[in-house]
Formats: C-alpha cells, structure tokens, sequence
C-alpha cells in the first residue's frame, strides 16, 4: 500500500510529479488497480472532468501543481495536456497520479486523479481522441484553454464540452480569438458556457459595488451616475474595459463616444451622459471603482493589506464607515476555484461584452 | 429560500453568485455576555463580516446587566470569536468589524435602560447609518423574555417608522408545554407582529437540512417513492455523547422530549415528510411543515407506553473514559425522574404516510454523536432474489445532518464469483469532499435571514403550538399519578435501553446501527 501511495501520490509536500508512465490503452486499467490497492486509506472524489490545454513547453508540470491546489477544493478528474504542435515526430506520452488531501472532516484522504499527456505532433486530430475516451461517465466536463485558440479546431472536442475557461486577458487578437470561441459555442450548438477568467477577476469588486444598490432607497442613485472612474494595472485594460461593459449592460447605457482609449463616453436613456475615465497605474488588475452619483461617491478600493476590499461611501465629502470585504485573489488557482464554484451561463458576462467588444 | 425583492431591483445583482447584502440595521442582543453570545451568535456576525455579507452600516449592542465599557465588550467578543469562529482572525477585518460592537448596561427589568437604549440607538442610526432598522436578539433565559418585551413595548422600540423596520429573534424553549408556548406567543404578540417574529431553530440553518427540500424536489427519481407504496419506515436520530454538562438547571425541568423531540427533531420530520410547497416563500413551506404536524397521531393516555420509551443514562463509559451517571452530574437532583433519552413511535395520518411508522431517538451519553434521517425502502417482492431463505436487507436513504454532513444509498450487489451472493453496499456523498468550501455555521445563515426578512428557515406560531399539541399528552402520561409508564436506565456509552429496540422490533424492524 504504501508503495502505491509513494508511486502515484506525491505528498503535499513533494515536489508534484507526473506520477507513473502508462501505455494509452491501459490508463483506465491502471486507474482501477491504483484505487484498488489504495482503498481503504484514501476516497476517490470526482465532481467534474476538469482538462487543461496547453501549448507552452513545461506547462504539463506547472499546471500539475495548480491541479494540486485546485483539487484542494474542487474534486475532479484532471486532464493535464501538453501539446507541441510543430513537433515533427508524432507520439502521445501518458501518466496517471492521483492528487491527495486530508478531508476538512480530518480522517480521511480524499483523492482527485490526474493524467497526464504529452502530445506531438497533429494536435487537432489527437485531441478530440484523447480526451473524450478518458471522460469519467456522467460527470460535465470543462476545458481549461491556456493561451490563444487557433485553427484548425475540431468541432467534434466542442459537442462534449460543458464549460470553456479562457483568459481573454493574455489575449493578443481580441476580435480574432473571440470568434474562435462563439464558432466553439455554435458547434456545441449554444450548449457551451463561456468562462472568462477576466471577468472572474472582477467578481469580488462587482459585489462589493452592488451591494452599495441593494437597499431600495439606493436605487435612484443608479439613474444619476455621472462619472465612472476605473483604475486598472498595466496590462489589464480588457479587464477595466469588461468592467465597464458590466455598468453599461445593466444600467441599459448606450455607448455615445470614444474620447480617446482610455475615455468612453456613455448615455443613459434619459440623456444624462456618463463619462467613464480609464486610468492605469500599478497595482491589482482593477484597483479601484469610484462611481459618482449626485453628491456621492461609491468606492471599491484596494485595501493596503492587499487582499481585501474597502467600500465605502462619500457623501459631500464628509466619508462613511469603510467596510472591508473579501478581496478575488489573480493567481491561477484562485481564479479558477472561483469559476467553479457558481454555475449556470454566463448571460451577464455575454452582455457586457457585447456592450464594449468594440473596444477590447 | 426567498429572492429579496432587493436582488431583483439591483440591476448589478444579476448573476452574482452571492445573495443581496442585507439593510443596514442594529442588533441588540439580550444576554451579551452568556455562553449563546459568545460561542455563536458574535462568531457568526464576525464571519458575515469578513465574507463581506454584513451590510457596511450595522451595529451591534451587547446588551445586559453587568457593568462593562464598550473597550470590555469589544475584549471580551474579540477572545471569544478568537476561540469560537469557524475561520481564523484577521485583524484588519476584526478592526473594523470592533468599530460596529459596543456595550449597554441595564438591567432586564429596568425602564429606564430601555429608555436610553432607544436613545442610543437613535445616535446610532445617525452616526453609523443603520437607517432604524432594528433586530432584537432574545439569547437571554425564557423567563426574561417577558419583561424584555415589555419594556420594549414601553420604550416604543418594537414600532419602526415608516420605511424601517423592528423584529425580534427568539431562542428556544418556545415554552414548556402548549399552555406556556400560547402565554409566551401572546405576549410576543402584544409587542411584535408575527411577521417582526421569528423564532430560531438552528437545525433548520444547518446546510443538509436545508438540503432536505432540494433533494425531494429538485431530484426526480425521489419523490415518486418517497410515500408509503415505497416506504417501510423512517427513522430520525440525534445522538450526542455529551453528557448534561453546564446546563442541569434548565435540563432538569426539560428532559430530552421538551429539549428536542419538539423543536429540533419535529422540524425535521416536517421537512422529509411535507408535501412541496406551491413556492419557496416562508409562508407556503411553513404551511406545508405545519400540516405534517397536525396529521401526526396524538399518542394519548395508554397508547404512551406502547409507543414511548423514556429513559435515564446510569454510569458507564464514552471512548473509554469513565462518565458518571446523571443523578451523580452536578445541579442534578440524585433521585431525578428527568428522561436523557427519549424514543418514540410515530404515526402520521395523511394520504401518504398511512401506515409507515416514524422512529424518532435522541439521547445523551450515547457511543458517539450523530443527527441523521433515514429512509428505509421496503423490500423487494419475495421470489428471485428475496427469497425468505435469504436475509435481504432494504434500501436506505441516510440523510446525515451531523457531522459529516451527507447522503446515502445503500442498495444490494452480487458479490463477485460464480455463486449468487448478495451483499449491501453503500453509494455515500459527503458533502465535505465533495464541496471544498466549508459550510457556514447555522447561525451565520440564520441571522442573515432574519436581517434580510426572510422567515423560512424559522418557526411559525402554529407550527410551535401543534407542536406543544402533540408532546403535551406524552408529559401528562409520565407525570400522571397513576399508571406512569416506567423510567428506563442504560448505561452511558450503550445506544438506550431495550426497550426502545423493542419499538421497532415488535414491527419487524431495528435501529440503524450508526
């Protein structure tokens, strides 16, 4: 038994290894003998089929260690793939290893299993093959796409996903890459749900604003915005830009004029206009919101511990109480286990970005 | 359950995975410094806080009779919610949340402590926001709630002005019999409407037991079965190993069938056995919950010892430790009569649970701690499989409500091999495996409830009442002069008595071993 655990399951510990080579035909085959000889001392749990695609060289170990921390909270089968498509050698590796956590119960390991994949060579034709006949039964499945998406694309791999996770901030070619992804999402015939981890970023700061408009007496405010500032780090212009996308498509504004990259100007349906001032400095992707309505402003900053958020309210002025609340961490991991956590479409995320696609 | 209606008029709110942020308001708590305030009620407003789910404007007022600062107050809350929250202290954020904690020291009975509180409370609402709303928490002893409601009512602080709003929040006991439970609703009444009430259970915060309705109705292969076609019988256990330990003065006059068989374990019989609700506001389930209540069959003069079995844990031993008997516990009567376990035969007639028996157990110093709900399928018909030569054991849905929380199946296998052997295995979903974000405390969602005015999850006036209804006639059998059926003993560490397993044994039945 213990050699099993040592074999396949790297402590938290350890360096994260790949775990054991396997031959493609067995990797079931070997799954079952490593729960089989692993039962008793740890449960095997499985949420969802979670894969992760990538075509950066090495990202198949660091992408095991995210898969490690991820497994943490979010039980699943890890589909961890490399791909070199310019390889000229056509191979595919394969590793199966098993990620273990204490469960928060404390007397007992539960276990997320991984394979691994190397693949060389036509990508396109081998990743449908791959990834659909190593599927746990009865469980959605959620690709994970790191980098930029590029044809030719298998409209098969589309038809079996559930969820598409993308960073539209890495993003060189918005238009391009976006039409990538709604030609995803029309072979999967609508079925597929769009996850940007962009617009994960801005979770944490949406409610933080939102909740400023849940008393009734607030609501008027929402009518006599008239200035929206928007900090935002170097690099994540997409990200304060989604934002914005995000006050214009609920708040029904209607886009009047672009001053300059960093100036938009909005109207509301009564004509009020809303200017929208995009400022970039360093700290976090979106550092902080000001929204000015009539006398007073909302404000979603970062607090200096750095994460956590401080909203608080101005009014002529004169400051009240800052509240402090949880702020969204930007590393990989957080993000993620962020986007797994809530489910149903994204019809929010689709709004705002056909508000301001025009400017990404 | 409810969407507030504020979720649905912020256009920001859509599709944010949190619910809407409750009205700014004060909390006043009645007992500051008892051990409810303490361990509870403080590390859950800390944890709302800190999940950012407490509105920016709140306040919170530790109110009761011992002198003490605010800096005290703030000291004393600040160790207990070091000991007590479910997540660490960070201290930026108990900085801040300290800034919403202070101190009014009155007597209960004091008119004019309740005079300055309203005072008080009205600088608040100035300095900090919290627009007069008002939430009062009752985690004082019963006998205090009266006069706390009527000097409330005096000082005028159970009206809120136009826009505002007051409501109360009330801990168990909700009374001691029905005629107690009708004085304390009627004097709630005279002070607060029923919909400013609302009346605390925190089994029903607890997230499987919230999962109950979800289960029944969101699956659906369930709710076909779930009726007496399908069903032999349901069993309900809450298990504790704990002894009486610092409550004998409230527990002495309790006992296990007033302590939980009417509040915790009827709330959740209600749940599993309810039909579904037309919608999921407060008012449609709790009409539903208390129908299940007036269909329970009274179980009256003679039929109380058929069909009960109280009894008293003796000295023995839990996880090896030697455990002294109840009579021998500190601020316990050494000749006490008081049931520390309480089993009971439980028919409801309805349409669908006609002839499928409820059995219902709870007890101190039992071998380990455990609340859980099962369901136990009836058998497959008696040729294949089933034959009678062969022992086949049912289907059993478990919902584990603590710990562990979780649900599962057991069904039978064929064991592997050329002979037909059949054996029972488990399919289990666990609710910490599955789902890494730990679960927030019962209160946490409670109190968020109540700021938010959704009454779901809380008891109504009828539900209580019919509750009383039921349990009063059980007391009057074992306290009658003549003919009381006997006081049982076991030894602490056993599961109960025998006689309680012969309440599912003369059915054919057994406790499920936990």
């Amino acid at each position: 038994m213990e050699e099993v655990i040592k074999r396949y399951m790297p402590a938290i510990a350890e360096t994260y290894s790949l775990g054991t080579s396997v031959e493609i035909g067995k990797i079931e085959h070997e799954l079952k003998k490593l729960w089989r000889e692993g039962e008793g001392a740890m449960m095997r749990a499985s949420l969802m089929n979670l894969a992760v695609y990538s075509e950066e060289p090495g990202s198949l170990n660091n992408n095991t260690q995210l898969m490690a921390r991820i497994t943490e909270n979010h039980a699943c089968r890890a589909i961890v793939i490399e791909a070199d498509c310019q390889s000229q050698e056509d191979r595919v590796d394969a590793w199966i290893s098993a990620h273990c956590h204490v469960s928060r119960g404390g007397n007992k390991q539960v276990c997320s299993e991984q394979i691994s994949f190397r693949l060389k060579g036509g990508c396109a034709t081998q990743l449908p093959s791959i990834i659909l006949s190593n599927l746990d039964s009865d469980l959605p499945f959620y690709l994970w796409w790191q980098g930029e998406l590029h044809d030719p694309m298998d409209a098969q791999l589309w038809e079996w996903v559930d969820r598409l996770i993308y960073d539209s901030h890495g993003w060189k070619d918005f238009p391009a890459q976006m039409a990538f992804v709604e030609t995803a999402q029309r072979e999967a015939k609508q079925r597929l749900v769009l996850c940007d981890l962009n617009w994960t970023r801005l979770d944490n700061a949406r409610f933080a604003l939102a909740q400023f408009f849940d008393h009734p007496a607030s609501h008027h405010r929402l009518a006599k915005i008239s200035n929206v500032r928007i900090d935002f780090a170097p690099g994540f212009r997409s990200t304060a830009i989604l934002f914005a996308g995000w006050l214009a498509a609920q708040l029904n504004w209607q886009i009047d004029e672009v001053r300059s990259a960093h100036e938009l100007r909005f109207n509301e349906m009564s004509g009020q206009h809303i200017d929208v001032d995009l400022r970039e400095h360093d700290g976090e992707p979106v550092h902080e919101v000001a929204l000015t309505s009539g006398d007073v402003e909302f404000r979603v900053t970062y607090a200096s511990c750095g994460d956590l958020l401080e909203v608080s309210r101005v009014q002529n002025g004169e400051r009240r109480i800052p509240q402090l609340m949880p702020a969204a961490g930007n590393d990989p991991v957080s993000l993620i286990s962020e986007e797994l956590m809530r489910g149903g479409p994204h019809r929010v995320y689709l709004n705002a970005l056909n508000c301001v696609r025009d400017f990404l | 359950m409810n969407r507030s209606a504020e979720q649905q008029m912020n256009p920001l709110r859509e599709g944010l995975s949190t619910r809407a942020v409750p009205q700014p308001c004060s909390i006043v708590i009645f007992g500051a410094t008892g051990d409810l305030t303490h361990r509870k009620l403080i590390p859950a407003l800390y944890n709302l806080a800190a999940e950012g789910e407490l509105p920016p404007a709140v306040a919170i007022i530790g109110f009761a009779r011992r002198p003490k600062s605010d800096d005290d107050f703030r000291k004393e809350m600040e160790e207990a919610v070091r000991e007590f929250s479910r997540q660490a202290v960070r201290d930026e954020i108990w900085k801040t949340f300290s800034q919403s904690l202070s101190y009014h020291q009155s007597e209960f009975g004091d008119e004019a402590g309740y005079k300055s509180l309203g005072e008080r409370l009205e600088k608040v609402d100035t300095k900090r926001g919290t627009r007069g709303n008002r939430l009062f928490y009752f985690a004082a002893g019963p006998d205090q709630f009266e006069v706390i409601l009527k000097n409330l009512k005096a000082a005028g602080l159970n009206r809120a002005e136009e826009g505002s709003w007051a409501r109360v929040i009330i801990e168990k006991p909700f009374g001691t019999d029905l005629a107690s439970a009708r004085e304390l609703n009627r004097i709630v009444k005279a002070a607060f409407d029923e919909s400013q009430t609302y009346r605390i259970d925190h089994f029903l915060g607890k997230e499987t037991a919230q999962n109950i309705l979800v289960l029944r109705f969101a699956n659906a292969i369930f709710e076909p079965l779930w009726n007496t076609r399908y069903i032999d019988h349901l069993q309900i256990t809450a298990a504790e190993t704990l002894g009486v330990e610092a409550r004998a003065g409230y527990y002495e006059k309790a006992g296990a069938l007033r302590d939980m068989v009417q509040n915790h374990l009827l709330q959740l019989l209600c749940l599993v056995a309810m039909e579904a609700p037309t919608d999921l506001s407060a008012d449609s389930i709790r009409d539903e919950k208390v129908k299940v209540v007036r269909a329970l069959r009274r179980i009256i003069g003679p039929e109380v010892a058929k069909n009960v079995v109280r009894a008293q844990y003796t000295a023995g031993a839990i996880g090896g430790q030697p455990v002294p008997a109840y009579r021998q516990e500190k601020g316990v009567d050494p000749k006490s009569m008081t049931e520390t376990y309480v089993a009971l035969r439980i028919n409801i007639d309805n349409w669908r649970w006609a002839g499928v028996p409820v059995y219902m157990r709870v007890g101190k110093r039992l071998p380990k701690s455990a609340t859980e709900i099962s369901v136990h399928f009836k058998k497959a018909p008696a040729v294949l499989f089933n034959k009678e030569t062969v022992k086949i054991d049912q289907n059993v849905l478990v919902i584990r409500i603590q710990p562990d929380e979780g649900i599962s199946l057991r069904m039978l296998a064929k064991i592997p091999g050329t002979s037909l052997r059949i054996e029972p295995v488990k399919m289990d979903f666990h609710y910490g495996t599955s789902f890494g974000k730990p679960s927030p405390e019962a209160y946490e969602r409670l109190l968020l409830d109540a700021m938010s005015g959704d009454a779901t999850l809380f008891a109504r006036r009828d539900e209580v009442e019919e509750a009383w209804a039921f349990i009063d006639p059980i007391e009057e059998a074992w306290h009658a002069k003549k003919d009381a059926p006997e006081l049982c003993f076991y030894p602490a560490g056993s599961w109960g008595p025998e006689t309680a397993d012969d309440l599912l044994a003369r059915d054919g039945g057994a406790w499920r071993r936990l």
